[in-house]
């Protein structure tokens, strides 16, 4: 009669276990496709801290279309301030502060919700970082400048209003308060 | 040297067939475990497939600010696809059409011929430019909707609780006031869309009595340029959008249905501890009736752990052939069987991950259930056994 090493046969029996289990790795949603830096971000970057910085909800209200403009502000004010791939962010009014989405929000309180949404217009304003013609830097804020959420940014350019309310910091310059 | 020792394999095969009542008996229970395993496991690869299958990392939904990503509830201006295709750079073209598709999208009663009780439906309004952006979807049967028509997905009659034939070509559809005619059939991969129904958008809109739209979607050339609408939607405050990569849409539904298929995963465990303890009973049984046998075997010379392995393969074989049955009745009844859901309905899916974890659940019922009643049979003293009735 024929016999069989049985732990060959467990070891055959398991197989269907380990075969097909490989999981699919889903592009993350927080992935950054920003090409490789080939950028100097060294020639975006202050070394001193510039003069007559003034806050965002200040610049919203005073600053002029096509002027310059010194404005300063911590980057955040929402749950994604970056835009990816791009030297672009949002910059929250320094004197506001930022809650989880849900959490009562008191005085100079936030929530990143977008029941927030309204408030969060007047006290934030989006950066765009700009090269000498002009044009945004097509690689990620934080690969380029190495600035990170939170950060205190002083930032120096030129400020984009119009009609409607739309206010735009085109940044040739950014200085980071550590 | 191993081998030598161990029982011949045979042996263990033809005791299966020595009871057979109680070896069908068995092997019935032990399909059933596997089954409702491969059933759950189903459950969970459909939801998760049919949500990852829906978004397109190219294409960027662009909806309302307020609305707080539920579509349904997002209302934008009419102009806001013109005012998009003309602001952002990288939105795909081909042959000059601008992949960009303004949709109406609402969830309203919906009534067909057989249905005495209107069922809750997916309407979604479309102009040509839909297919382009959602490449997945395909014509499958009749027609483009015209005016007066719609065109339905292969899953919109479960979303309803009808029946397959009250959606079939040139039946008719009542919602909101208004009645269509099915012109069309459409599958989209999987993904959510098959749910649904879809009408020319300019006659939802004037049947809603609606100038707006509830979204936007636009595919874009590489998913880089997604960045690009995004900044837009950020720059124009006024126009109070919001725009997310469709991906990323359903990602985060996925995680807001992550309870769900938590719950799922512990039903499996629940399932396959049960008929572990189900097995460990019948094997209980199996044992205690041969208790005379196996002693014998141990006076003609065979190890107490040939005898051991030679029970394990006996459970083994029966689990086996229990996941070899529920695996074909799975592939034949629920594979595809439709589920409702919030989102409009998904297909149960049993494939290699639930054939192998309906495999690994009954290879382990096979060697866990028997091992715990052939070490207390093997305990006994030989002379013990052999005298026991």
């Amino acid at each position: 009669m024929k016999s069989f090493d049985l732990l060959t046969i467990f070891a055959l029996l398991s197989l269907p276990i380990v075969i097909g289990c490989g999981t699919s790795v889903d592009s993350t949603a927080t992935a950054i496709h920003a090409t490789a830096v080939s950028i100097d971000g060294s020639k975006f970057l202050l070394t001193e801290e510039p003069e007559g910085a003034v806050g965002v909800i200040a610049a919203r209200e005073e600053a002029e279309d096509g002027k310059p403009l010194v404005m300063v502000g911590r980057i955040g004010g929402s749950t994604n301030p970056w835009i990816e791939g791009r030297a672009a962010f949002t910059l929250l009014d320094a004197s506001m502060s930022v809650v989880a989405e849900g959490e009562d929000s008191g005085e100079g309180e936030l929530c990143t919700g977008d029941c927030c949404a309204t408030e969060r217009l007047a006290c934030t304003a989006m950066v765009k970082v700009v090269d000498a013609e002009g044009k945004l830097v097509s690689v990620d804020s934080r690969q380029l400048l190495g600035v990170k959420e939170a950060d205190m940014v002083v930032v120096e350019g030129r400020a984009q209003k119009d009609e409607s309310g739309n206010f735009v910091m085109l940044a040739n310059r950014v200085f980071i308060r550590r | 040297m191993l081998g030598q020792r161990l029982l011949p394999w045979d042996y263990g095969v033809r005791n299966l067939f020595r009871r057979p009542s109680r070896s069908v008996l068995t092997l019935g229970g032990l399909t059933i475990v596997v089954l409702l395993v491969l059933v759950v496991v189903g459950f969970i690869r459909g939801l998760e497939k049919s949500l990852a299958a829906t978004g397109n990392p190219n294409v960027v939904l662009i909806y309302a600010l307020s609305s707080a990503a539920d579509i349904e509830n997002s209302s934008i201006p009419g102009r806001t696809p013109a005012l998009l295709a003309a602001s952002v750079d990288g939105v795909r073209r081909q042959h000059g059409v601008e992949y960009v598709s303004p949709e109406l999208y609402l969830g309203t009663r919906i009534t067909t011929a057989n249905m005495t009780e209107p069922g809750m439906g997916l309407v979604r309004g479309v102009t040509t430019t839909a297919p382009l952006v959602r490449g997945q979807v395909q014509i499958v049967e009749g027609a483009w909707p015209q005016t007066g028509e719609v065109m339905v997905g292969r899953l919109a009659h479960s979303k309803l609780g009808a029946s397959k034939e009250d959606l079939s070509i040139g039946q008719q559809v009542t919602f909101d006031g208004h009645t269509w005619t099915i012109s069309g059939h459409f599958t989209a991969a999987g993904s959510a869309f098959e749910s649904e129904i879809w009408a020319p958008l300019a006659e939802l809109q004037t049947t809603l009595k609606r100038q707006d739209l509830s979204l936007v979607a636009v595919s874009m050339d590489s998913p880089e340029r997604v960045a690009d609408v995004d900044l837009f939607c950020r720059e124009r405050i006024d126009l109070e959008l919001k725009a997310v990569s469709e991906s990323i849409y359903y990602a985060s539904l996925q995680k807001h249905y992550k309870p769900v298929r938590m719950l799922g995963w512990v039903v499996v465990a629940l399932v396959a501890g049960s008929g572990i303890f189900a097995g460990l009973n019948t094997m209980y049984g199996a044992v205690v009736g041969r208790v005379r046998e196996l002693a014998t075997l141990q006076a003609l010379g065979f190890r107490r752990r040939a005898i051991l392995l030679t029970l394990v393969q006996e459970a083994t074989l029966l689990a086996c052939a229990g996941a070899l049955f529920a695996c074909i009745v799975g592939l034949w009844l629920v594979d595809g069987a439709a589920v409702r859901f919030t989102m409009g309905a998904f297909m149960l899916k049993v494939d290699s991950v639930g054939i192998s974890v309906a495999c690994g659940v009954a290879a382990l019922l096979g060697v866990v259930g028997a091992l715990p009643p052939a070490v207390k049979a093997m305990r006994l003293p030989v002379v013990e056994a052999i005298k026991s009735i």
